[in-house]
């Protein structure tokens, strides 16, 4: 398939330092933080973009080893979540706790990496 | 700005409620949430000028679906200016109130307190130099202050609902059946807190919100507790917990709000209200909290859209944060 460049993620990345290193600077008040909150939105979109598809993958292999079937993530996540609360899978058991673990390290590693260090 | 038909009906409200004449300056709006609308004012009242604030029930709680409204508990405008009318008289420092509107004020549901001044922004209380003496005695203010709210006889406040732990774990499933939507990490919180609920704990008044960002704060500590609107009765353990979710410490280093020791709050709490109380128990409440505030994010998320606004959008993207301080309390690695 024909694509065009830069990649998605570059062109955020140069939105990015627009607002951030020239627009910001002229702000105050409201419009600067609203954009300081649109620079942090707009990182998530770009890390999402790099990170999701790889997270995705190793999430499905988890899910599909605890749940001893294969399928779409979403659609094994979404039995997994039904099994902890049926009560058919405890929330002591190891390999869940570190499936879980690690689907919270992913997303914050897209969402607010700052909150994986506090 | 306010319309002129605005200000004459607050000033004749202002008359009738407080004091003559009721003239109206800087009516100034401070915040528009979901639920209300909150403005600053002055007026005039017996010849002198007088600092306010307007609380005013807003529109945007319509655009909550009902189903959703009956499962937490959240008072009316009349009811959240009783409760601080109650607690007021009970030593607690609630802002005092001064007019509830009815329906011949023609502004809806609303009240009228004092205003004090101070700091509400709770990254400010915790870096700024002025207030290190406030943030070393913050802990033990919030022990007293709970031991007082705690003993506001529920006869005085009979609107309070009571939702127990056991009640909230099932409200917290019917918000995700509502939204149909599953996530592991949600269901193992609910799920634990299932499994841990408090034994034969106390029945009392419960602040609902008691945190940092929710305090008016001076150089000499808290001045005013704010928010009661989700007031209500149950477990007091869970004002302890609440307070102590790492949400609410804004980055600051200490559990208590990011300023102070669990244990300066619990020998003050002790000392102030009589009742041991067990950090285990706290810690439930600490933990089920931190699931709690998934399910805020979760329900800001889900009416994230291009019209809600890039704040309410990133707010939604914040759901993990609480689940991950709630997976390492559980494990003991805070």
């Amino acid at each position: 398939m024909p694509r065009s460049f830069p990649d998605a993620t570059v062109i955020l990345k140069a939105a990015v330092k627009y607002l951030e290193e020239e627009l910001m600077p002229t702000l105050d008040g409201y419009h600067r933080f609203k954009t300081r909150v649109t620079v942090n939105a707009l990182n998530i979109v770009r890390r999402e973009l790099e990170m999701r598809e790889t997270q995705a993958a190793a999430e499905r292999v988890r899910l599909a080893s605890i749940l001893g079937h294969d399928g779409d993530v979403e659609r094994l996540s979404r039995e997994l979540a039904e099994r902890i609360r049926d009560g058919s899978i405890s929330i002591d058991d190891p390999a869940l706790r570190a499936h879980i673990r690690q689907s919270l390290a992913d997303a914050l590693a897209i969402n607010n990496p700052k909150w994986l260090t506090r | 700005m306010p319309s002129d038909d605005f200000a004459a009906r607050l000033r004749t409200a202002v008359a009738r409620h407080i004091g003559a004449p009721g003239t109206i300056f800087n009516l100034n709006r401070l915040t528009g949430g979901a639920n209300k609308t909150t403005w600053s004012f002055d007026a005039e009242v017996a010849g002198a000028r007088h600092p306010f604030i307007l609380q005013l029930a807003s529109a945007g709680i319509a655009d909550v679906p009902q189903e959703l409204l009956d499962l937490s508990p959240h008072l009316t405008a009349e009811q959240d200016a009783r409760y601080m009318i109650a607690a007021v008289n009970h030593g607690v420092p609630a802002p005092r109130v001064r007019a509830i509107f009815d329906d011949a004020d023609g502004l809806g549901p609303g009240y009228v307190t004092e205003r004090v001044e101070g700091e509400t922004l709770a990254p400010r209380i915790l870096r700024e130099e002025r207030f290190t003496r406030a943030r070393s005695l913050m802990a033990a203010q919030c022990g007293e202050i709970l031991a007082k709210i705690h003993r506001i006889p529920l006869a005085e406040v009979p609107f309070l609902k009571h939702q127990d732990a056991a009640a909230q774990v099932a409200a917290q499933r019917k918000v995700l059946d509502y939204f149909d939507f599953r996530l592991p990490a949600i269901e193992m919180g609910l799920k634990w807190a299932a499994e841990n609920l408090p034994k034969n704990p106390r029945l009392t008044a419960v602040h609902g919100d008691f945190r940092h960002g929710n305090f008016i704060v001076g150089e000499e500590g808290i001045r005013l507790v704010l928010d009661w609107e989700i007031g209500q009765s149950g477990d007091p353990m869970q004002d302890l917990g609440w307070l102590c979710v790492k949400t609410w410490r804004f980055g600051g280093p200490r559990p208590v709000g990011g300023f102070g020791a669990r244990e300066d709050l619990f020998a003050a709490y002790e000392k102030a209200s009589g009742h041991a109380v067990d950090p285990a128990h706290v810690r439930f409440w600490e933990a089920f909290g931190s699931v709690k505030w998934a399910l805020g994010c979760l329900r800001m998320g889900i009416r994230g859209s291009e019209e809600s606004g890039v704040e309410r959008c990133a707010i939604g993207r914040r759901i993990e944060e609480p689940l991950w301080d709630f997976l390492n309390l559980i494990e003991g690695r805070d």
